[in-house]
């Protein structure tokens, strides 16, 4: 899998690729979130993932597609929010997820236990959705850009909102594109580290094991994130 | 009671980051933000802040994907799956020759074989196609040149019908010009009765 983890592309380091070459963080803190991580017992996604490979292993691919579908409900929502915070177009993200999903069956074998599994699989998306970002801003380089991510915002102010007043979806609306184009100008990094943090749910160490960035350093890509978010946006999102 | 150093916006944030994420704030600074009340209102602004920007993302998104829609990704990713470490079925073809070729065990000669005759097949319909048009052709030449003397005369010495030729070569110009007529005419429906209308440059030349 390590293939897969590579490159982000602009400003954005190489997802995976340690700043201090270990492959993963240190030990799990006091936190229960922190739990996941190696030196406690791994969380209940990581061991359907290692059931998963050796079902793989024995040739027992039917018990293993049926498990997968397990672990495919388990990260599905959390992956689409983040792919869709990325990518901002439903069907790009959607493609995203089922690609991330994908690869993650097809190179099931070379997971390892010690890995948080929602880690390993949030690197793969990560990468999965930099690379559609980059081919995208090459794309738009030549091709006037679609609407594509227009219907997506009106379908979902329309789904958000539907029994909302006109105003109100209106103001909504106008609040999250303003959001996502102050999301979007976030520095490479940044704004990785707070779609994990902040969409992902993850925390600053599992954002650590994920870019190979130091945690200290995640902290603070993640205040200054934050720090200019709030004066794009005014101090209101 | 008052501080004089109020909390900085990164301890600020470490706060924020070190509570959702279920650990213990530094103990100072707690201790600072229960006893400053500038402090805590600034960390409670940050806080409602980032809440809010979550709350409107997740909000968004979840709009957007749906059970339904979660529900036919993970069928599509289902169905992806499927094939993985699946070997890929080859399409024999033409599939009957191939099967029994192939439980003859010559599976890797017969479609050289098949190739082979298709390309003999096909050289020896053209060759057989040429051939009779060539022969055709050389046929014809002959009967010309037999009848050359007699088709030819007619026209040389028939200066007899030399009215008949005349005539049938004004019948052909009108002909020929009934077809000009036709051709510059406009071809849709609505023009035609304009074109009626209106004085072409033949009739004006023909008057003058």
């Amino acid at each position: 899998m390590n293939g897969d983890l590579r490159t982000v592309g602009d400003s954005d380091r190489a997802v995976g690729q340690h700043e201090s070459g270990q492959q993963h963080a240190g030990p799990g803190g006091g936190s229960a979130r922190a739990r996941r991580f190696p030196t406690a017992a791994p969380a209940e996604d990581s061991k359907l993932a290692v059931e998963i490979r050796t079902l793989v292993e024995r040739g027992e691919m039917d018990e293993a597609r049926e498990r997968f579908g397990e672990l495919v409900a388990m990260h599905q929502r959390r992956a689409s929010r983040i792919a869709f915070q990325y990518l901002r177009d439903a069907a790009e993200a959607d493609e995203a997820v089922q690609d991330a999903f994908v690869k993650v069956f097809t190179h099931i074998g070379s997971y390892r236990e010690a890995w948080p599994f929602e880690v390993w699989f949030t690197r793969i998306l990560i990468n999965g959705c930099l690379d559609r970002r980059k081919s995208r801003a090459r794309r738009d380089k030549w091709v006037v850009a679609g609407d594509a991510s227009l219907a997506d915002e009106a379908r979902a102010s329309a789904a958000a909102s539907r029994d909302a007043d006109p105003e109100r979806k209106l103001l909504a609306r106008e609040r999250r594109e303003k959001m996502a184009a102050a999301i979007d100008r976030l520095d490479g990094r940044q704004r990785t580290v707070f779609m994990l943090c902040h969409f992902g749910d993850c925390t600053p160490k599992e954002v650590s094991a994920m870019t190979g960035l130091n945690e200290s350093t995640v902290r603070v890509h993640l205040f200054r994130a934050a720090r200019k978010l709030r004066g794009l946006l005014g101090g209101k999102p | 009671m008052r501080r004089t150093h109020h909390l900085h916006d990164e301890r600020l944030f470490d706060c924020y980051v070190a509570a959702r994420a279920g650990d213990a704030i530094d103990p100072p600074s707690a201790e600072h933000l229960a006893d400053c009340d500038d402090c805590a209102a600034r960390y409670t602004e940050l806080v409602q802040f980032m809440d809010a920007v979550r709350a409107e993302g997740e909000s968004e998104s979840d709009a957007i994907f749906t059970p339904d829609r979660l529900r036919a990704q993970q069928q599509q990713i289902a169905r992806r799956i499927e094939h993985v470490a699946r070997p890929a079925r080859v399409l024999s073809f033409p599939g009957q020759f191939v099967r029994r070729t192939i439980s003859a065990s010559t599976s890797r000669t017969a479609p050289r074989w098949v190739a082979a005759a298709a390309a003999a097949g096909l050289f020896i319909g053209i060759a057989v196609g040429a051939s009779f048009e060539w022969e055709t052709r050389v046929r014809e030449a002959q009967q010309t040149l037999a009848r050359g003397p007699q088709v030819r005369r007619p026209a040389m010495f028939a200066a007899g019908s030399t009215r008949a030729a005349s005539a049938s070569d004004a019948a052909d110009d009108a002909f020929l010009n009934e077809l000009e007529l036709a051709l510059e005419r406009p071809r849709t429906r609505e023009l035609v009765a304009f074109d009626e209308f209106t004085p072409h440059v033949r009739e004006v030349r023909d008057q003058q």
